[in-house]
């Protein structure tokens, strides 16, 4: 055989490709690292194809080695795989591997071999028992994760539900309400139509039920009561018999309070932070001459 | 000197033999210089696989790489783990004097340069080929992600993706890759169930490796339940890597070169090239601001005729 190539030792070698580098370094690709190769093959690569083969029967085995021996398996790969893909190239690796390993337990179990490990068939792994732990443990985690994560998504959908429940329920209620007022109204008209005689207690009834308002509860607020006001206002009122306690007094409880939490006496509402009467307008002045 | 007269001296042995073995190669089996007589009664029956792999790596080698390389000595229980070798002055000779001294066949060498390029030599030795692959995209075992386990010492199915068959460097990785990595039939270190599958397959040029684990539903002890070859599931064992041949040697560690990749860059170049751009920024940035200010010199700007219109 008479290769093309030098004679070159493992470390000539190294030198001899370091320099066909250097011619070729212009045009080097600015791909990620491990994807990086020559645009167009260079020209002055050796390609030997008689000594390739030449080694090759040399090295290999005999042609009528039984497969046992080499236990390899060709598989076809259907279509291209992209590099890039990830997944689409792990998932040719596994088909590759699914393919051979029936194929390969096929022809084991022609040969009548066994192949697969007994369940009480126990030796040494390649990881470690304390490394499987740990793999396991991280699967465990994992899990766990998901599993909170899944909750926490659960509850959140729940609570959006109820709400949702609660308007439904709401909206029902009230229209229940104007259902009733209606068909009391139109029981009323009826009755007067018919001409029952009207009784002192009877209009005094129909007086509550006038333009069905007595039913709901009046949205707007009483103008002097304060929001955190758990009387109501009515400590403002005051009893008759405190008439010892004076004005101060009564508006002093109505406004801060007299017993009971403080619950949501403490907020702001737009009322009070549209009050400006309890500042001092003076003092804003002098804040601006501090700022100066 | 010295080391180069005994490397041509191994140069000189492959061809005589080559010359006997062609004529009868079907007779032949892997050490059959040795024990000739014996083969020539036997056929395949006396076939006797008798492969040993020396390992070893170059000195300063990365843990990650070093791992890699433990992680394969795991694998292969043919396999003798060596001394870290010097990797500057590491050539041929030496090498392949150790693995004479291991009395191996073949040897796959871990060789690590500034701290992060791995390359990895396979050579068969007295006579071999040897390629040198770049490695990258290495996985190894000992990552949490790959949750399979397997037998110690048993015995992988090899499977090889159809691009092999497609060209004569292909075909010889491919059997250098299945003497490497497949198990000897009945050695004594190996383990006779089969429950993991190594894939190589040629994707982009490079050889991927992949190492699953085999789990198939059954109940007795080889006996498959009916379709349980079907609901067989692998998990990936690891570990990974990808393979980027550079060059295949007539000799091993050394010798005539007979095959090169003319795709391939070295990482150092890669490294080099980067660099490069990141250095042109600054210039690239004062050559712009050079040529703008020859630009405005050489078309400068008209006279506006409504320069002083708002001056009054």
């Amino acid at each position: 055989m008479a290769p093309p190539g030098k004679e070159s030792s493992f470390l000539e070698e190294d030198l001899m490709e370091d320099d066909y580098i250097e011619s070729e370094s212009e045009s080097g690709s600015e791909e990620e690292e491990r994807d990086v190769k020559l645009v167009e093959p260079s020209k002055n690569a050796i390609f030997n194809r008689d000594g390739l083969i030449e080694k090759l029967n040399d090295i290999t085995w005999p042609e009528d080695v039984e497969w046992v021996h080499r236990l390899s398996i060709d598989i076809d790969q259907e279509k291209e795989v992209d590099v890039n893909d990830d997944l689409a190239r792990e998932l040719a690796f596994y088909t590759q591997a699914l393919e051979g390993t029936r194929q390969a337990f096929e022809k084991l179990q022609s040969m009548g071999l066994p192949f697969l490990r007994p369940s009480d068939y126990y030796a040494e792994m390649v990881k470690t028992d304390v490394h499987m732990e740990k793999v396991k443990g991280r699967l465990l985690a994992e899990k766990k994760k998901i599993e909170e994560a899944e909750e926490r998504k659960k509850a959140r959908e729940a609570k959006r539900l109820a709400k949702e429940i609660q308007a439904e329920k709401l909206k029902e209620r009230a229209k229940q309400k104007k259902q009733e007022i209606e068909a009391v109204k139109k029981w009323r008209k009826q009755r007067q139509r018919n001409g029952f005689p009207e009784t002192g207690k009877d209009s005094e009834l129909d007086l509550a039920f006038e333009d069905g308002k007595a039913f709901e509860r009046s949205n707007k607020k009483r103008p002097g009561v304060s929001p955190g006001d758990r009387s109501g206002g009515k400590a403002r009122q005051g009893g008759g018999f405190k008439g010892k306690k004076g004005k101060n007094r009564e508006f002093r409880n109505s406004k801060f309070g007299f017993g009971g939490g403080k619950g949501l006496k403490k907020q702001n509402t737009a009322e009070t932070t549209n009050d400006l009467r309890g500042f001092n307008q003076g003092s804003a002045a002098g804040n601006k001459k501090r700022k100066r | 000197m010295g080391k180069k007269r005994k490397h041509s001296e191994t140069q000189v042995e492959a061809p005589v033999k080559k010359d006997e073995s062609a004529p009868e190669r079907p007779k032949r089996t892997l050490m059959g210089w040795k024990d000739k007589g014996e083969v020539k009664e036997s056929d395949s029956q006396g076939f006797r696989n008798k492969e040993k792999v020396m390992i070893t790596c170059s000195r300063r080698i990365n843990y990650r790489y070093r791992h890699l390389m433990l992680n394969m000595v795991s694998l292969l229980p043919h396999c003798k783990k060596d001394n870290k070798v010097e990797s500057r002055s590491s050539n041929g000779a030496t090498l392949n004097e150790l693995i004479e001294l291991r009395s191996c066949s073949s040897c796959l060498f871990f060789e690590c340069r500034k701290h992060q390029d791995l390359y990895l030599w396979m050579a068969r030795c007295p006579g071999g080929p040897s390629v040198k692959f770049l490695v990258n995209a290495v996985h190894t075992m000992e990552e949490l992600k790959l949750t399979g386990n397997h037998l110690k010492g048993s015995r992988p199915i090899l499977t090889f993706s159809a691009n092999f068959e497609k060209d004569a460097h292909w075909k010889l990785m491919k059997e250098v890759i299945t003497q490497i990595f497949g198990t000897p039939k009945e050695y004594r270190k190996s383990k006779p169930y089969y429950d993991h599958v190594f894939v190589f397959s040629i994707v982009d040029d490079h050889i991927w490796f992949r190492n699953y684990q085999i789990t198939v539903p059954h109940n007795e002890s080889d006996k498959v339940a009916r379709g349980g070859l079907d609901k067989m599931t692998l998990v990936e064992v690891g570990p990974r890597f990808c393979l980027n041949p550079i060059k295949i040697f007539g000799g091993s560690f050394g010798g005539p070169t007979l095959y090169e990749n003319p795709f391939y860059i070295s990482p150092n170049q890669i490294r080099a090239l980067e660099k490069r751009q990141k250095a042109g920024k600054y210039a690239k940035k004062v050559k712009a601001k050079t040529r703008r200010k020859m630009h405005e010199l050489s078309n400068p700007l008209e006279p506006d005729e409504f320069a002083d219109m708002w001056k009054d």
